[in-house]
């Protein structure tokens, strides 16, 4: 052990000190101080007031996936399974069927996510080669009350709207 | 074994079989000459290009691959900067009017244009005109699907059609840009062989109707076997995937490379054997109709065993080697007659001379090696005063009339060891689930007396046991597959000098090694 030392002058030596309470009636003229203040005026507390104030989200926020639609509001997925491949937390399920609405060939019939088993990672969006999936709803705060409510089925996902302008999106470098 | 050649590859000496073509020939020894219109069952075409190599030795300057032969000496080049031009502008040629629609392609993830587009191209597209559209979803007929855009017009299907199933349905209509395979106006596919030209199909022009978006390719497991829907014994490879949450399925057959049985190609019927496989299985033992456990069927079997007076044990033709010794040792510890009676798995007529054959059942040549009578009249005679019928996998709704099937339940109690929910099954008094081929292995001999060996292909989330465990459970000797191999090889004369645990890839011919044995 070589290099500098340097030693530290210890407080808390003097008699004050030692008799704790006058630190202590200190402290607590210190804390009383505040709660008084911010009990009169809570205008000016770094504290949000959540959930009746909602926060600020970026378009690049990867919140709740969601499936984007064509304009005649037909289904953009065409089942590749190429989010289903990359999913590290293997938590989307994909059943694939003949296409029915005039659009290529394959849709999904089935598209569940398991948001229980999602981590969120955006993987999914960056390698759907339809812009099908995205992450832009802006919904942050899942909650449920059983399982099965936390899987997200097809109807649920091309229901839910996106939170953001396509320019505003985009600025998110997606 | 063949005759070998010594040639330069890039300037380094390798060594090769003789007689066959540059493309074949490096293929054994790992080194590829990218192709798309030659296929070593059909022959060189020479009309895609891709396989053009240099060859320096006074020749023109580039031959196709496919159709020069190796030669002593020859000094062959793969990869000059002009070659590697050739095969890039050949990919952009093919790639010009392709819909690169590979997310709802089935053939993505085995594509040969993927994979050469990514091996000898990797450029992206210098096309500022529109594509030419065609037609996609063609139904060809046979569960074959067409898609014109996708097609790169090797010709393949085109010639299976004429040099093996010789119907020649297909056809190359139109030239250059409208060139596009086709059938001939109100003439579908109409072969029993059809389906193999999804396999041939280098891209993804052609698609099964039944395979059709039901998995990717990457997600399949693949794993060799042997198909069971008639005595030729196809080589195959079981394609198949564990969903998240589900149970093992299996989705295709594709056939598997053996020269000395199916070569390339298997049946359509036998590829949709793999349906039996997933559907209308029994999992769970009954007793009179009832579901019970396995303790309870075996119990019960015993019992019925230990009452009957004379018993009767009934073989499946399907039966591996390994199986039917089993059950034979069984039988005869029992004191049972047994009998291979299955003339229901024979369809008479329906066999052609390339693959069909008129039996429907995998293994009925072992029947011969292991004297099991399939008479009806030996059956008959069996079945003559006896009181308990043991029925192993073998189908008797198959071979007789319901009336038939019914004046002998009258007569005897049925037991079913069974992989599937036949009729057989559901009317037997106690009937015992056992694992199927996929789930199982053993060895089985086809209708030209070959021995072939195939493995356990999948597992299924609740495993059943193999059908030498449940004889076991009921009281056969014979405990596992080794122990039937090495009870075999002591009893049955031809397989003597055969080791059974170390069957070859190509299987072993046993009338070869039967006239070699006498020889010596």
């Amino acid at each position: 052990m070589s290099g500098k030392v340097k030693i530290m002058e210890r407080k808390g030596k003097d008699l004050y000190e030692r008799l704790y309470l006058v630190e202590i009636v200190k402290g607590m003229a210190v804390t009383f101080g505040h709660f008084i203040s911010n009990f009169l005026d809570n205008s000016k507390l770094y504290v949000r007031h959540y959930p009746e104030q909602k926060p600020e989200i970026t378009s690049r926020w990867r919140g709740r996936h969601r499936l984007t639609t064509h304009e005649d509001g037909s289904v953009k997925c065409v089942a590749c399974f190429m989010c289903q491949t990359n999913c590290p937390a293997k938590c989307i399920m994909i059943e694939a069927g003949e296409r029915v609405d005039g659009r290529t060939e394959k849709m999904p019939v089935r598209f569940d996510i398991d948001l229980l088993e999602c981590i969120y990672c955006g993987y999914c969006v960056e390698a759907c080669p339809m812009e099908a999936i995205r992450m832009d709803t802006g919904i942050f705060a899942v909650t449920g009350s059983d399982r099965q409510s936390f899987v997200m089925k097809l109807d649920a996902l091309l229901a839910t709207p996106g939170a953001f302008s396509e320019e505003e999106y985009k600025k998110g470098g997606a | 074994m063949a005759e070998k050649v010594k040639l330069f590859v890039n300037g380094q000496e390798v060594e090769v079989e003789a007689g066959k073509n540059l493309i074949d020939a490096f293929g054994a020894i790992g080194i590829e000459i990218p192709h798309l219109c030659y296929h070593p069952a059909l022959g060189a075409d020479g009309n895609c290009r891709m396989c053009l190599v240099g060859i320096e030795d006074g020749r023109p300057p580039f031959v196709p691959a496919c159709k020069t032969k190796v030669a002593e000496g020859m000094k062959v080049q793969l990869d000059t900067e002009k070659i590697m031009k050739i095969q890039r502008d050949i990919m952009e040629l093919e790639l010009i009017n392709h819909p690169i629609d590979c997310p709802i392609c089935d053939q993505a993830g085995e594509c040969k244009l993927q994979d050469f587009y990514m091996g000898y191209d990797g450029k992206p597209s210098r096309m500022t005109v529109k594509q030419v559209l065609k037609a996609k979803k063609v139904e060809f007929g046979c569960g074959v699907v067409h898609d014109q855009e996708r097609c790169v017009l090797c010709a393949r299907c085109v010639r299976f059609t004429r040099l093996i199933t010789k119907t020649g349905e297909l056809g190359i209509v139109n030239r250059t840009d409208n060139a596009r395979v086709n059938i001939f106006p109100g003439r579908p596919l109409n072969n029993r062989y059809a389906l193999n030209v999804v396999d041939l199909c280098p891209v993804g022009a052609m698609t099964s109707r039944d395979f059709r978006f039901k998995q990717r390719a990457w997600f399949l497991a693949k794993s060799p076997s042997i198909c069971q829907g008639c005595s030729k014994g196809c080589n195959i490879f079981i394609d198949h995937n564990r969903e998240k949450y589900k149970d093992e399925v299996i989705y295709r057959y594709r056939p598997r490379l053996n020269d000395k049985v199916n070569g390339y190609f298997m049946c359509d019927e036998g590829r949709m054997t793999y349906k039996l496989e997933n559907d209308d299985r029994l999992t769970t033992a009954q007793v009179n109709g009832r579901e019970a456990g396995l303790s309870v069927a075996v119990e019960a079997v015993r019992r019925a065993i230990s009452e009957a007076k004379k018993t009767v044990v009934l073989v499946s033709p399907n039966a591996s080697l390994e199986q039917m010794f089993a059950i034979q040792q069984f039988a005869a510890s029992i004191n049972a007659s047994l009998s291979g009676y299955s003339d229901g798995y024979i369809k008479a007529e329906d066999g052609d001379d390339f693959l069909i054959q008129d039996d429907k059942s995998a293994n009925r040549a072992a029947f011969t090696l292991l004297n099991i009578d399939d008479s009806k009249v030996g059956f008959d005679a069996a079945l003559n005063d006896a009181d308990l019928l043991i029925s192993f996998q073998n189908d008797l709704g198959r071979s007789l009339a319901e009336d038939q099937l019914a004046s002998i339940l009258a007569k005897v109690k049925l037991i079913t060891i069974s992989n599937a929910l036949t009729s057989c099954a559901t009317k037997a008094a106690v009937a015992v689930p056992a694992a199927s081929y996929s789930e199982d292995s053993g060895s089985l001999i086809n209708c030209d007396g070959r021995l072939q060996r195939y493995e356990i292909a999948l597992v299924k989330n609740q495993p059943l046991k193999s059908l030498i465990e449940v004889t076991n459970l009921i009281g056969g000797e014979i405990a596992n597959n080794q122990e039937a191999r090495a009870g075999l090889q002591a009893a049955v004369a031809v397989l003597k000098d055969i080791d059974l645990e170390q069957i070859p890839a190509e299987g072993i011919a046993l009338t070869e090694s039967e006239v070699a044995h006498v020889a010596a």
